[in-house]
């Protein structure tokens, strides 16, 4: 299993559509997929498990990958974050 | 599958707690100083009686604590001369207690809740007696501190059972949820449940306040069962008591045959019966869910069809007058051309 720490950089934060592109990019891959923040712990495969963690701008979030291709996985993840979804920063 | 970890509160605001008091169950706490109750935390889900720090021995106290002035505690102040009421109740005062309740209409002399309100510590006042005032604060202190955990799955209420589906993302967990509700069963919460650990051996959960009935069914979006079902098909919480586990088909599992449960699993320390279900074309999920369920409540009865069946079994070989073939169920009812 491996952790990767990402922070959250569009102004929006993650609403429906980031959250959208997350999970899709997540379930690409067969790794099982957690992200944690504050503790509280969700399926980073799940949309609606995405939506509540309501991160905001700067919000510093744990990806927990653990799976055959974790490491692909996670790149594939960090880009997205650090893209920050497309969206403006 | 891996399960996240427990968390819970640290901290609790007084303000919080004397609302949920008054709205909750009733408690009236009537503030008798000007401290900012918005600030001021609790973080011990225990309570405390300071007789024994009013009368000197403070060594062993637990001044984090609530706590909690009845009969005894405010008729031992009174007893007491002013000045060395005085002193006795600022002893307890070098301590940063995070609140002091009278219970029983009890009042305090007006110098000593101005001495409460220089230190920061707010005093409070209800009618309520002692032991129902610290039944119920301890109950709404042990469900805020409870440890907590996040579950991936739908919770559902199946004929007053709560079934907890769980299975790997993209199985139909939602699906089933979805048609339980059709078939009049209860939603709690659909893709993150809340677990929290009410007490021992019990499992609360319930959703988030976010996403509570609204549901991701994949292919449609975003669907709110409380609007579209009505209120008949929500619930608020749940206790958890049987887990089902979709997967798909394994050819190489050995699947329960005769024994609905035999495995439990753990969670919070509590250990839930588990239901591994198979996938497989033409398996309706749904009427399964509702036999586990009702297979629960025959055993909470005193029923266990597979005791039962085992039994008729034995009971047949040892008979000795058993017939070669097996027999029909009934043997001959006259007349019955139908």
């Amino acid at each position: 299993m491996l952790i990767r720490e990402v922070t959250v950089r569009n102004r929006a934060g993650i609403h429906t559509r980031p959250a959208s592109m997350i999970v899709r990019e997540g379930s690409r891959f067969k790794s099982e997929f957690f992200i944690r923040k504050d503790g509280y712990e969700i399926n980073g495969k799940s949309i609606i498990g995405v939506m509540t963690l309501a991160a905001e701008q700067g919000a510093t979030l744990e990806l927990l990958l653990d799976g055959p291709d974790e490491n692909e996985a996670a790149d594939a993840l960090e880009a997205v974050f650090e893209r920050g979804f497309g969206e403006p920063i | 599958m891996r399960t996240p970890e427990p968390f819970q509160k640290e901290s609790v605001s007084i303000a919080f707690v004397v609302e949920k008091m008054r709205k909750r169950v009733g408690v009236e706490m009537e503030q008798c100083n000007t401290v900012d109750i918005e600030k001021r935390f609790v973080t011990d889900v225990n309570l405390h009686r300071p007789g024994v720090a009013l009368a000197g021995f403070t060594a062993l106290f637990t001044h984090h604590r609530m706590q909690i002035f009845g009969n005894t505690e405010c008729r031992f102040l009174m007893h007491m001369g002013e000045d060395e009421r005085q002193s006795a109740f600022a002893k307890l005062l070098e301590y940063d207690l995070p609140c002091i309740v009278l219970t029983d209409d009890n009042t305090l002399p007006d110098l000593l809740l101005v001495a409460a309100e220089t230190r920061g510590v707010p005093v409070f006042r209800t009618p309520v007696p002692t032991t129902a005032f610290m039944y119920r604060m301890r109950d709404l202190l042990e469900d805020q501190f409870a440890p907590q955990l996040t579950l991936h799955g739908s919770l559902v209420d199946v004929y007053g059972i709560g079934l907890l589906i769980t299975g790997p993302s993209g199985i139909g967990k939602s699906e089933v949820a979805l048609d339980l509700v059709e078939r009049g069963h209860r939603l709690v919460a659909d893709d993150v449940v809340i677990a929290s650990k009410k007490a021992e051996g019990v499992l609360i959960g319930s959703g988030t306040e976010l996403a509570q009935h609204f549901m991701e069914v994949r292919g449609l979006g975003i669907v709110d069962v409380r609007a579209m079902f009505g209120v008949r098909a929500i619930r608020h919480q749940k206790r958890i008591e049987v887990i089902v586990r979709m997967h798909l088909w394994d050819e190489s599992e050995e699947y329960t045959r005769i024994e609905m449960v035999d495995e439990t699993e753990p969670v919070l320390e509590v250990d839930l019966p588990l239901v591994k279900l198979p996938i497989i074309p033409g398996k309706n999920v749904t009427v399964i869910c509702e036999v586990i369920a009702m297979n629960h409540l025959l055993r909470h009865y005193g029923y266990n069809p597979a005791e039962v069946f085992k039994q008729r079994l034995s009971d047949q070989i040892n008979s000795g007058n058993g017939p070669g073939r097996p027999r029909r169920g009934i043997e001959w009812f006259e007349h019955d051309f139908e």
